[in-house]
């Protein structure tokens, strides 16, 4: 108990012995903490998108209207298999023209479709994937059944998922080497702080360790006062996202009409709490390197 | 002097600085629990660098130095804070925090080594009565007299109740009258128990209490009586 009081008051002064040096290096980490949350807000935003137009993917192979229905059932079932296939439906010629009926009837402008006596449209087999990333290879192994008497020509339209993660994979690339900047950036403001709030301490230093205290006594102190920086850097931080949370979106609910994107119900607290966890974790790390080489001995 | 009770023990035990300079030389010294010992010679002939080795505030270069049954030289840095409880040391330059007060410079030590609230007070008041401090709890180290500066660091080395309490030129500057208040302080702290070593230059202390003497001269012990002399 006493020793809690100890070693949190120890922090505390610290932390406010050199407000001016406190301050700076909390703004610095709520600066990369900000950074970080937007990381996080566009990925999981970009996550959603992707796993929204995933579950619209689709891939139709139009099938000759000679094919023999075992063969259709065998290579319906044959393209089951594949673990990257979620479900594979067979449209025949009539539900194909039905569709057709349908569609012209709610839009007036196609017009009405006419009997013309035949059915001019092929039987086809539309393929849902699990994962986007698997749509060129399934859809190249269906390509190769073209000329075989079943499937005379496959359709796949995955340009605008592959687009998306292609922004992700440059987004999470690009967000982690500004992030890394970023976290060295505040490493280095928070070495520098605890290392001043040693070199301040250094008396007391000298004579705990003299009377007897243990190292942990000596460096915990340090250790709380950079997590301290830390929490505050995400209230900061927090705080700014709060304050920017409304407009933002706004100012996005364009984009966010196009792509019906939920960033999921216990996004906040999980963002919250990751960010927390992120600066305490920068506060306590910087503080520990900077103590370990400054009490050294 | 003998071996097996020893409290300290120190065997050709030599010290050498960073830049050279040999502190002690072929040190074999042996005090038992309860003795009290004067550690005389000239300045720089390696009394304050005897007492950092009993506390590992200085490792030894060669031999072997032996507090309470462990060998300083060999224990692990955990062991150390443990070490440093058992030895109570008053620095030459009393090392005070000039931030706190007389009873806050006290109670740290407590405080740092992780006592309770009941504790810490208990102690800290026992301390500071024994050194005659108490009127003066509240005052920072720079509104005290030398004197008073001096029994501050004697109490914070008693407050642990340390097996050993070392003291470095605990008279130094000091007027006559405040260096009998200081030695009899010393005295009755080992009466209580605690094994006393002075380290000092005042011939007039040691030759009237005619207590064991260690004399050093440039790292070396040249001299060691039971009922010794400043002087040979
Ligand atoms: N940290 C150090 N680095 C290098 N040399 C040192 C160091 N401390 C002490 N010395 C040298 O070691 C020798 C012994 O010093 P020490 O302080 O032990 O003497 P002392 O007997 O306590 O002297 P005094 O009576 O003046 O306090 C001296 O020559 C001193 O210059
Ligand atoms: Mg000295």
């Amino acid at each position: 108990m006493t020793r809690l009081t100890y070693i949190l008051g120890a922090a505390w002064q610290g932390f406010w012995r050199n407000p001016v040096m406190s301050m700076a290096s909390t703004f610095t980490v709520a600066l990369m903490l900000l950074l970080f949350a937007f990381f996080l807000i566009a990925d999981r935003g970009l996550q959603s998108a992707v796993s929204l137009l995933e579950s619209k993917v689709e891939l139709v192979g139009y099938l000759s209207d000679d094919a023999a229905v075992s063969e259709i059932l065998d290579l319906k079932a044959r393209i089951e298999r594949d673990p990257a296939v979620s479900s594979v439906t067979y449209v025949s010629k009539d539900d194909a023209l039905a569709r057709l009926r349908e569609l012209s009837e709610q839009r007036a402008d196609l017009g009405p479709v006419e009997d013309i006596g035949v059915n001019p449209l092929p039987a086809s087999l539309e393929v849902k994937l699990r994962s986007a990333q698997e749509s060129r290879r399934v859809a190249e192994e269906m390509r190769a059944e073209v000329g075989s008497g079943v499937v005379t020509d496959v359709v796949d339209n995955p340009q605008v998922v592959d687009k998306l993660l292609t922004i992700t994979r440059v987004l999470s690339f690009g967000g982690f080497a500004v992030l890394g900047m970023m976290l060295l950036v505040a490493l280095f403001v928070i070495v520098n702080t605890i290392r001043i709030a040693v070199h301040a301490r250094r008396d007391e230093i000298e004579i705990m360790k003299l009377v007897g205290a243990t190292n942990w006594f000596v460096r915990w102190p340090f250790i709380l006062e950079g997590m301290l920086v830390g929490a505050f850097g995400a209230a900061v931080a927090l705080a700014a996202l709060m304050a920017a949370s409304g407009p933002v979106t706004n100012a996005l609910i364009g984009f966010l009409d196009i792509l019906p994107v939920s960033l999921g119900p216990n996004f906040i607290g999980q963002l919250a709490a990751g960010v927390l966890g992120f600066a305490l974790l920068v506060g306590a790390g910087g503080a520990t390197i900077s103590v370990r080489t400054h009490l050294a001995k | 002097m003998g071996k097996g009770n020893d409290l300290i023990s120190l065997e050709d035990v030599s010290k050498r600085y960073p830049n050279g300079t040999y502190a002690l030389r072929d040190i074999d010294l042996h005090i038992e629990a309860g003795e009290f010992v004067f550690a005389v010679g000239s300045s720089g002939a390696g009394k304050s660098t005897l007492n950092r080795l009993l506390i590992r505030e200085e490792l030894s270069t060669n031999g072997r130095v032996v507090v309470d049954g462990q060998d300083v030289g060999r224990m692990t840095p955990g062991k150390v804070p443990h070490l440093r409880r058992k030895v109570g040391i008053v620095f030459q330059d009393f090392k005070l925090l000039q931030t706190k007060t007389v009873y806050e410079n006290v109670a740290f030590a407590l405080v740092v080594t992780g006592h309770g609230h009941r504790v810490i007070r208990e102690e800290t008041e026992r301390a500071l009565a024994l050194v005659g401090l108490t009127p003066r709890r509240r005052h920072f180290p720079r509104e005290l007299s030398g004197g008073e500066q001096q029994r501050t660091a004697i109490a914070r080395a008693l407050v642990m109740r340390p097996k050993i309490l070392v003291a470095d030129e605990p008279t130094g500057n000091l007027d006559p009258v405040t260096t009998w208040e200081i030695i009899k302080l010393l005295v009755r702290v080992n009466e209580m128990g605690t094994t006393v070593l002075i380290a000092t230059h005042n011939a007039e202390i040691v030759n009237a209490l005619r207590r064991r003497v260690i004399h050093l001269d440039h790292g070396r012990i040249i001299r060691d009586e039971r009922e010794g002399l400043y002087a040979a």
